[in-house]
C-alpha cells in the first residue's frame, strides 16, 4: 500500500506521458511532444550539476551534443550494417558516450566548484564547439551529420518512420532516465552532492573528499545529457554544431532555472514552459527570444526558487485550508498585471514591425500615430498602478492564509 | 597511551609564525582543554590536526600513524570528528539529513549510488537515535538553516560526534549562548563524549574548569603548561600569562 501511494506520482507521470499523444495528436503537437521529452531529460541532467550539486555549467551541451553526434553515428553504421541493432537502444550509445566524456572532462574540471568550474565549464564548450567545426570527418562541418532511423531490426513490426512512433520511444527512455535520476537524489552518493553543494569543507570533515562527490554527480549528469542527445538524434536525424555550443547550454540553463533548482520537478516544468514558449510564441512574434530574456530576468528577480518554488510557496496554506482566501486576491492582481503585460508586448512589438497596420487581439492599431501609443501608454500607466494598489490586499490575504491558526499558537 | 601526539609542531604563513613548536600528548579517554588569549593559535592548532592546514615543520600521530598534511576526510575516516567555531553545517538539508550524512562514511557506504536510503532502516534508526541524543528528534525534518542559535550548536555538536569517532574536537562549543543554554550543552557535551577522549577550546573558564580532566594552556603559538586544574589554576605562568588577563579585564 505504501508502495503504491510512493510510486502512484510516477504512474501519473507515466499515463500523461503516453496519453498526451492521444489529446494532442496533430503533427505539430507530436513534434513539439517530441521536443519536451528529450528537453526534460536534459534539463533534469543539468539540475544534477546546478540544483543538486552547485556546479554552475556553461557547457552542458557538450555531453547532450556528443551523445547526439555518437548516436547519428551509430545510426548511420546501422544503416550500412556495420552493426546490427534496434535503433531502440541508441539513446544508451548516446548514455555511454555523455558519461565517457564526463569521466574525462570531470576528472580535471570537479577540482573545484565556483567560479572556477564554471569557466572551465564555458572553456569546454568553446573547445568543443570550434573543434566540430574543425573535425568535419566526424562532425559534419556547419552541415552537421544525418542518418536514418529507418534502418536495423524492426522492433514488432515497427520501423520508426513516423514521429509518434518515436515519440513512445522516447518517451519510455524519457520515463526511465527521470526515474533513474530520481533514485539517484536518494542515494548516499546523491545527498551527499547535496552536502557538498552547501558546505565542502564540511563534507571533508566528514569523510568525503568533496572533488570525488562532485565527480560521481557530473559523471551521472554526462550520462543522461548524453541519453538526451541520443533521443535528439533519434527524432531529428541529424545533429550539427548548434546543438552543442554555448547557446545549446545556455537554453538549458534557462530552463532549469526557470523551472526551479530546488526542487525534483523544477527542471521538468521549466523543459515544458519553455518548449511551448520556443515552438508556439515563435509563431506569433519574432521577439519571442526577447520575451523570453524578460521572463527569465523576472524570474531571477522575483521567484528565485522559480515555477515550482512558486508553487511549493502555497504549501502552507494548502495544508491550513487557506487556499480559498487566496483566490479572489490573486484573481484581483492578475487582471491588471495580465492587461499591464498586454500592453507592454503591444508597445515592444509596435517599435519592432514596419507594417502600417499592426494586428493585435482583433484590434487594428496604427503604429505610425502618436494616439495609439499615448492610449496604450495610458492603459499601461494605469494598470500599473492598479498591480501596485492590489498587492497591498494580496500581502493582507497572503498572510490570513499562512498566519498560525489560534489554538496551534497557544 | 597517548591517542594523539604531537611532536614540535610549526605553522607559519608567510614570515608570521603562529605555532611555534608545539609538542603535547593526548592520553585516550581525557577530557582535554587548550585555553589561551585571544590569538594565541587554538583554531590554527585545531586545524592543523584535523587536516584543514598543513603544517610548516613537526609531527602529528593519530593512533600511532602519521597524519599530518594528510586531507581532512582521511583523517576523519581514521575516527577523528571536530566541530567549528562557526556553525558549519549543510544549511539547505533537513536536520535529520545533516547528520545522517554524518553517518554515511562510519557505516561503510562510501560513494554508493546504488542503496535507496529509505530501505536502509538501521541507518535511519541510527540517525533518529542521534538527534534524540541531541534533543532535535522533533526538529528532524526542519530546514537546519532555520534553527535557532543554541539548537544550530546542538546539530553541529550531532554532526561531529554522529560516526561514533573515539576522538572528538570542539572548538568553542558554547560560544554565544546564554548562562541557562551553556548549562544545557555542557550536559550534553559530558553525555556524547562518554567514553571517548575531547580535546576542546573554550573561553568560559567555569566550564572548562567544570570537564576538563587536564588544561593546556597555549600562549603565542607555544604551550606553557600542561596540567591538572587545580594545579594550572596555582600555575604562576599561567596566571601571569592568561588568569591574569581574565581577572584583570
Amino acid at each position: 500500500m505504501a508502495l503504491l501511494k510512493k510510486s502512484s506520482i510516477w504512474i501519473a507521470f507515466l499515463i500523461a506521458l503516453l496519453g498526451l499523444p492521444l489529446v494532442f495528436d496533430s503533427i505539430l503537437a507530436i513534434s513539439i511532444l517530441n521536443q519536451m521529452v528529450i528537453a526534460i531529460v536534459f534539463a533534469l541532467s543539468y539540475n544534477m550539476l546546478l540544483g543538486q550539486g552547485g556546479m554552475l555549467s556553461f557547457g552542458h551541451a557538450v555531453y547532450f551534443g556528443l551523445g547526439g553526434f555518437l548516436s547519428v553515428h551509430a545510426l548511420i553504421l546501422i544503416e550500412f550494417e556495420t552493426m546490427v541493432f534496434s535503433i531502440l537502444w541508441i539513446p544508451l550509445i548516446g548514455g555511454l558516450f555523455g558519461l565517457l566524456a564526463g569521466i574525462f572532462i570531470g576528472s580535471f574540471s570537479t577540482r573545484k566548484a565556483g567560479t572556477v568550474f564554471a569557466m572551465i565549464s564555458l572553456g569546454i564548450g568553446e573547445l568543443i564547439a570550434a573543434s566540430s567545426l574543425i573535425f568535419s570527418s566526424f562532425f559534419g562541418g556547419e552541415a552537421g551529420i544525418s542518418g536514418d532511423r529507418t534502418f536495423g531490426p524492426m522492433f514488432f513490426g515497427f520501423d520508426f518512420a513516423q514521429n509518434i512512433e518515436i515519440y513512445y520511444v522516447a518517451a519510455l527512455w524519457a520515463f526511465i532516465a527521470t526515474l533513474f535520476m530520481y533514485l539517484f537524489t536518494q542515494t548516499p552518493a546523491g545527498k551527499m552532492a547535496n552536502a557538498v553543494r552547501d558546505n565542502p569543507e564540511r563534507a571533508e570533515f566528514i569523510g568525503y573528499s568533496s572533488r570525488k562527490v562532485r565527480f560521481i554527480s557530473f559523471c551521472a549528469s554526462g550520462l543522461f545529457a548524453g541519453i538526451a542527445g541520443g533521443l535528439f538524434a533519434l527524432n531529428y536525424e541529424f545533429i550539427t554544431e548548434e546543438n552543442l555550443n554555448a547557446a545549446t547550454s545556455g537554453r538549458v540553463l534557462l530552463m532549469a532555472y526557470i523551472g526551479g533548482l530546488g526542487y525534483f520537478i523544477g527542471p521538468i516544468i521549466g523543459a515544458v514552459v519553455l518548449t511551448l514558449m520556443n515552438s508556439l510564441l515563435s509563431n506569433y512574434s519574432e521577439l519571442w527570444m526577447l520575451y523570453l530574456g524578460i521572463m527569465f530576468l523576472l524570474t531571477v528577480m522575483y521567484l528565485p526558487r522559480g515555477f515550482a518554488g512558486f508553487i511549493m510557496m502555497h504549501q502552507i496554506a494548502w495544508i491550513r485550508g487557506n487556499m480559498k482566501l487566496l483566490i479572489k486576491p490573486y484573481i484581483v492582481t492578475a487582471i491588471p498585471a495580465l492587461l499591464f503585460t498586454l500592453c507592454a508586448i503591444a508597445l515592444i512589438e509596435m517599435s519592432h514591425i514596419e507594417d502600417e497596420v499592426f494586428h493585435y487581439l482583433g484590434l487594428e492599431l496604427n503604429p505610425a500615430s502618436p494616439i495609439t501609443w499615448i492610449v496604450i501608454l495610458a492603459v499601461a500607466g494605469g494598470a500599473f498602478f492598479t498591480v501596485k494598489r492590489s498587492l497591498v490586499q494580496l500581502n493582507d490575504a497572503w498572510e490570513t492564509a499562512n498566519a498560525i491558526p489560534k489554538e496551534e499558537e497557544a | 597511551m597517548a591517542i594523539l601526539s604531537l611532536k614540535d609542531v610549526k605553522k607559519n604563513f608567510g614570515i608570521t609564525e603562529i605555532i611555534r613548536g608545539v609538542s603535547l600528548d593526548i592520553v585516550e579517554g581525557e577530557k582535554h582543554a587548550i585555553i589561551g588569549p585571544n590569538g594565541a593559535g587554538k583554531s590554527t592548532l585545531f586545524h592543523l590536526i584535523s587536516g584543514r592546514y598543513n603544517v610548516t615543520d613537526g609531527s602529528i600521530r593519530f593512533k600511532e600513524q602519521h597524519i599530518e598534511n594528510k586531507p581532512p576526510y582521511e583523517i576523519a575516516r581514521m575516527g577523528l570528528a571536530r566541530s567549528f567555531q562557526v556553525t558549519n553545517i549543510f544549511q539547505r538539508m533537513s536536520v535529520f539529513e545533516n547528520i545522517r550524512c554524518a553517518l554515511f562514511w562510519s557505516k561503510g557506504y562510501g560513494y554508493s549510488f546504488w542503496h535507496l536510503l529509505g530501505r536502509q532502516t538501521e541507518l535511519n534508526d541510527e540517525a533518529m537515535h542521534v538527534l534524540e541524543q541531541i534533543g532535535l528528534a522533533d526538529r528532524a525534518k526542519f530546514p537546519s538553516g532555520e534553527l535557532a542559535y543554541a539548537e544550530l550548536r546542538a546539530l553541529e555538536l550531532g554532526v561531529a560526534i554522529a560516526s561514533g569517532s573515539e576522538l572528538i574536537m570542539l572548538d568553542e562549543p558554547v560560544a554565544g549562548m546564554s548562562h541557562s543554554e551553556a548549562q544545557n550543552a555542557v550536559e550534553l557535551i559530558r553525555k556524547i563524549t562518554k567514553g571517548k577522549t575531547l580535546i576542546m577550546v573554550e573561553h568560559d573558564m567555569n566550564i572548562i574548569f567544570d570537564v576538563a580532566d587536564r588544561i593546556s594552556v597555549l600562549v603565542y603559538g607555544e604551550i606553557i603548561a600542561t596540567d591538572e586544574p587545580k594545579k594550572i589554576r596555582a600555575n604562576p605562568k599561567v596566571q601571569e600569562a592568561y588568569l591574569g588577563e581574565v581577572h584583570s579585564a
